[in-house]
Parts: C-alpha cells; sequence; structure tokens
C-alpha cells in the first residue's frame, strides 16, 4: 500500500512540472523543440547525464558487470570522453550555426551544411531507427523493476512510464523535459548511491575489500579480463576490450545528446560543462554501477548463505533490484524502484523528444509541409511522441533482448554512421555531400548485415571506420562545397563565437 | 576544434589527449592479470580514472587560460 501510495504522489509530481512547463512556454516550435534555446548550466548537466544515463546505467551495465567481469567499463571511459568532446570540440560550432540560422535539428543542420536533401532523409532513417529500440529498454527496464519488486508482469511498469512520458512531452516539450530531468536526476543518483552505500553496509562490514575477497576466493575471473566464459556473449579479449573503448567514443555523436547543445542559452555554457561532465559525471557517477556490478553484486551471489544466488541472462539484468528487494526494508526498496522510474523517464523523455524532431522538422517538414507554421509542426511533433511511443512498446514486447545488447549492438553502431559526417560537417570545409551521403551508405549497410547475418562486433565497429574512410575519399574526389556554405557554416560561424559575448 | 587547432596551447592541448587516447589502448595488455589497488579497486576502472584526470587537468589548464573564444 506505502508503495503505491508512493509511486503515485511520484507521478503526480512528475506531472505537476510538466504543467508548469506547459504554462511558462511561449507556445513557439522553437520553445517547444529548443526549450527556446535557454537552457543553463545546470539544468543541461542535469538534462544530459540523466539523458544518457538510462535504465541500461542502473540494471544493464551492473548486469553485465556481473556476467563479465570489470573490463567492460572501458566502454563507460570511452562513453564519458566522447561526450566531454561534443561539448568541448563540436558543440559549439553546432550551437552557433543553429541559432545563427534557426535550425531546429542537428539533422536539418548537417542537410543545410551539405545542400542535400536525400542526406536529410537517410540520416533521419537510420537515427530513428536506432533510437526507437533504444527507448523501449526504458519502458522495459521499469517492467522489469516493477517485476522484481512486486512480482506483477511487465507490462504494468511499462504502461506506468508510458503514461507519464506522453505528460511530460506532450504538455512541455523540450522545456518540462529538461527541468524534470533534475528531478529526476536527484532521485536516481541518491537512490543509486544510497542502496549501493546500504547493501555494503549492510553485507559487507569491512567494506569492499572483503567482497573482492570473496571474489579472489570463489570466482577470481570475476576480477580480470577476459572474464568468465559466457556462450553466445563475448570473451573480453585485448580486441574486445579495446573495441568496446572505440564504441564508446563515439558517444559524441548520440542524437538526442547532439540535441542538447542546441538548447544551450550562451557560449560560456561550453567552457564550464566539461568540468561537470568529468567530475559529477565520469569520476563520481559512474563509479556507482561500476562497484555495484563489478564488485557489490557478484560477491554477494557468490557469498555463502546469500539470499540472491547467482543469475545468468536477461534474469542478470534485475540482480541490482533483486539485491535491494532481498536486504533493504521494504520503504527502501519502493525508493529504488523509483530511482529506477526517474531513470527510464530522464532518458526516455529526450530520446522521444529528439526522435519526434526528426520525424516533424526533418521528414513532415522537410519533405511534405515546407510552409508549415508553429503551431502545425507542435502538433506533428506531439503526434509523433504518440507514434513512437507505440512502436517502442511494441518492440520492447516483441523482442525482449537482454538490456545491454539493445544499446550495444543496435543504438550505439547506428548513431555512429553519422558521426563522420557530423564531425566533418563541423570542422572540415573538404566535406561534401557526396561524401557524407556515400560514407553513411555504406556504414549503414554494413551494419544491417551484421545484424542479420548474425556477424562479430568486430564488423559492427568496422562499419564505422569504413563510413569515416569512405567520407573522406569520396570527399576528396568530388568538387568542394560551395562559397556560400563555406561563409555560412565557417567564417560566420568562428565571426559569431568569436564575439564578446 | 579548428579554434582549438590554430594555436600553439590548442596543439598541445590535443597531443595531451591524443597520448592519454594512446595510453588507454595500451592499459589492457595489463588487465588479464588479477592487479587489485587500494583493496578494491580492480586495473580497468584505475586505468580510466587516470584517464579521466589527464583529461580533467588539461582541461582546466587550457579551458581557463587559453579558451579560444571570447568571454
Amino acid at each position: 500500500m506505502l508503495s503505491i501510495i508512493v509511486l503515485g504522489l511520484f507521478g503526480i509530481a512528475v506531472l505537476w512540472m510538466a504543467v508548469y512547463g506547459y504554462r511558462i512556454s511561449a507556445k513557439t516550435a522553437e520553445d517547444y523543440m529548443l526549450a527556446g534555446r535557454g537552457i543553463g548550466l545546470i539544468v543541461l548537466f542535469f538534462f544530459t547525464l540523466f539523458g544518457i544515463s538510462s535504465t541500461w546505467t542502473f540494471y544493464a551495465y551492473p548486469g553485465f558487470l556481473y556476467r563479465h567481469g570489470p573490463a567492460f567499463v572501458y566502454f563507460i571511459w570511452g562513453c564519458v570522453a566522447g561526450f566531454i568532446a561534443l561539448y568541448m570540440f563540436f558543440g559549439p560550432r553546432l550551437w552557433a550555426a543553429a541559432k545563427l540560422n534557426h535550425f531546429l535539428s542537428p539533422v536539418e543542420v548537417l542537410a543545410q551544411r551539405y545542400e542535400s536533401k536525400a542526406l536529410r532523409l537517410i540520416l533521419a532513417l537510420v537515427l530513428l531507427a536506432s533510437m526507437v529500440p533504444y527507448i523501449s529498454i526504458e519502458s522495459l527496464g521499469v517492467g522489469l523493476g516493477f517485476k522484481a519488486f512486486a512480482g506483477v508482469h511487465e507490462a504494468v511498469g511499462i504502461i506506468y512510464t508510458t503514461i507519464l512520458l506522453i505528460c511530460i512531452i506532450l504538455l512541455g516539450g523540450m522545456r518540462a523535459t529538461a527541468w524534470t530531468n533534475i528531478f529526476l536526476g536527484i532521485i536516481y543518483a541518491t537512490t543509486f548511491l544510497g542502496s549501493l552505500l546500504l547493501v555494503i553496509n549492510r553485507v559487507f562490514p569491512d567494506g569492499l575489500p572483503q567482497a573482492i575477497q570473496i571474489l579472489s576466493a570463489t570466482n577470481p575471473e570475476l576480477l580480470t579480463a577476459p572474464g568468465p566464459i559466457v556462450e553466445g556473449e563475448p570473451f573480453f579479449t585485448y580486441p574486445i576490450i579495446v573495441g568496446v573503448f572505440i564504441t564508446g567514443l563515439m558517444a559524441f555523436s548520440w542524437p538526442h545528446i547532439v540535441m542538447g547543445t542546441l538548447t544551450v542559452r550562451d557560449k560560456a555554457i561550453f567552457k564550464w560543462f566539461p568540468l561537470l561532465g568529468i567530475v559529477a559525471g565520469g569520476i563520481c557517477f559512474y563509479t556507482i554501477p561500476f562497484i555495484w556490478g563489478s564488485i557489490v553484486a557478484p560477491a554477494i551471489s557468490h557469498m555463502d548463505g546469500t539470499l540472491v544466488p547467482v543469475v545468468s541472462g536477461k534474469a542478470a539484468d534485475n540482480v541490482v533490484q533483486v539485491i535491494i528487494t532481498e536486504y533493504l526494508p521494504e520503504w527502501f526498496s519502493t525508493f529504488a524502484l523509483m530511482g529506477v522510474i526517474a531513470a527510464a523517464l530522464s532518458t526516455a523523455a529526450i530520446q522521444l523528444m529528439t526522435s519526434a524532431i526528426l520525424v516533424s522538422r526533418d521528414l513532415i517538414h522537410g519533405f511534405f509541409k515546407p510552409d508549415a507554421t508553429d503551431r502545425q509542426l507542435i502538433i506533428w511533433t506531439k503526434l509523433s511522441v504518440i507514434g513512437l511511443l507505440i512502436l517502442s512498446v511494441g518492440i520492447a514486447l516483441w523482442h525482449p533482448l537482454a538490456l545491454a545488447l539493445y544499446l550495444t549492438n543496435i543504438a550505439v553502431p547506428g548513431f555512429a554512421q553519422w558521426a563522420p559526417c557530423l564531425a566533418g560537417g563541423i570542422v572540415w570545409k573538404r566535406g561534401t555531400k557526396y561524401g557524407a551521403i556515400a560514407g553513411a551508405l555504406v556504414g549503414t549497410a554494413m551494419l544491417i548485415a551484421a545484424f542479420i547475418l548474425h556477424l562479430s562486433s568486430f564488423f559492427i565497429i568496422a562499419s564505422f571506420i569504413v563510413n569515416a574512410l569512405v567520407y573522406v575519399i569520396v570527399s576528396l574526389l568530388t568538387p568542394k562545397p560551395s562559397e556560400h556554405i563555406e561563409r555560412m557554416f565557417f567564417d560566420e560561424v568562428e565571426e559569431f563565437l568569436e564575439e564578446k559575448a | 576544434m579548428r579554434e582549438i587547432f590554430k594555436h600553439k596551447p590548442g596543439r598541445f592541448f590535443l597531443i595531451v589527449l591524443l597520448l592519454s587516447f594512446i595510453g588507454m589502448l595500451w592499459a589492457p595488455r595489463y588487465f588479464f592479470e588479477p592487479y587489485i589497488f587500494f583493496g578494491w579497486l580492480s586495473a580497468p576502472c584505475l586505468a580510466g580514472f587516470i584517464f579521466i584526470l589527464i583529461w580533467l587537468i588539461a582541461y582546466l589548464i587550457y579551458f581557463f587560460r587559453y579558451w579560444p573564444y571570447r568571454d
């Protein structure tokens, strides 16, 4: 009963923020899609950190470490560097180009930069195909949380999350999404850290060294690479570790994070943001799931008299929630579930907003209704949100992979396919539309082949490298972009950034 | 990125980041032995901490002394 009341109050608090976001919004497309380009440093930090830290971080990442040992942390180190690199190197120029020319989506920026509608279509479709399955893991993650906590069917959690998501996005758009992420992020971080400290305090009175001793005595392969053998999943050899690190670096191209750069209020934010990203995100926050998954959870499962025996496969995805439920009081389990819901909402909301913008701005407005009004754009975005949400829930129920595999096998490799033309379009004057189209098509074709034929993860990584090579070679072999484009995306952007704020 | 590459401190900053990246590619060869630091820290995690700390120091020096845009 207490749990239902708490989750009900949590839902009401989220709804209240969405309504407040709606009341203060300017009802323009720019306000609805990009929060009026007025996001400050602290909001951006919560918006971005908890936009990328999803149920994957709470469940799937610790679950993956639990089964494979610590080497997978290299993916996270790559991600941290990738996110920081986006804000250090590419963010200011992308933000300036979008602000100067009133672009509402990063794909729109690239379509104009390369003067290609075909590229706009290709990028929008590739990004949507990669992002929608990723959205599905958020609601699925909450479903797993409800199942582990109360033994109810996964659909209960999925429906609860879906209702809250629709309310946040339909009412408040990007502004409510960003502001709600502060509330959700605080709950998420408190729950995650609090549960870790309480479990360590209760189970390992001598601290983490005690947990390490248990693992050293029972399963020492969980403390080193290549980790234990898990059938059908990667064995962390040297090339795989390097591969996951490089895959992580592609985080600079995650579309929902790139979208964040367009919402920024002024350029000084790009100066300060990396500090918060490195210290609060990279060093502090991401250490929590690492300790959970690589030390605490496996040590509990392998110790004598455990309440949570060893689990494998998809069941490992909710080992953290099961440990919390078994070892901590019921009130804290409810709190932990609230943390998972916060994790799911904070990420899924920004992913849904980004996907809906790709549909409304880049596909509908870009191809079918170029003279659309602001009101029409907002309506299409809202309708897209509902359609995409239904699609993602359908995927979650139809094809429930282990959570970690949605991200590493589908979403991230797909996002990486626009990385060369994104980075090149911003910093390389010589990049051409033919290079961008050829690279994206070749890379995506390799990725689809790898997915259909179940080729190894090396092929997935190779798809990005081949994409980048094709982009550079074809760009050098084709006529350079016009002077107009050079002036618009390089000279004017540089002048704007060099002006005093 | 273009602005950072245009001046000497920027190029030095990028070289430091590149070296840290190479270090991250070199470090995994030591992950196959059971090294545990401070009683709990495994080698892949320690390597990442050092990598991030290098980025942090390089960023603090470069962004707050040589940032290429005007405040």
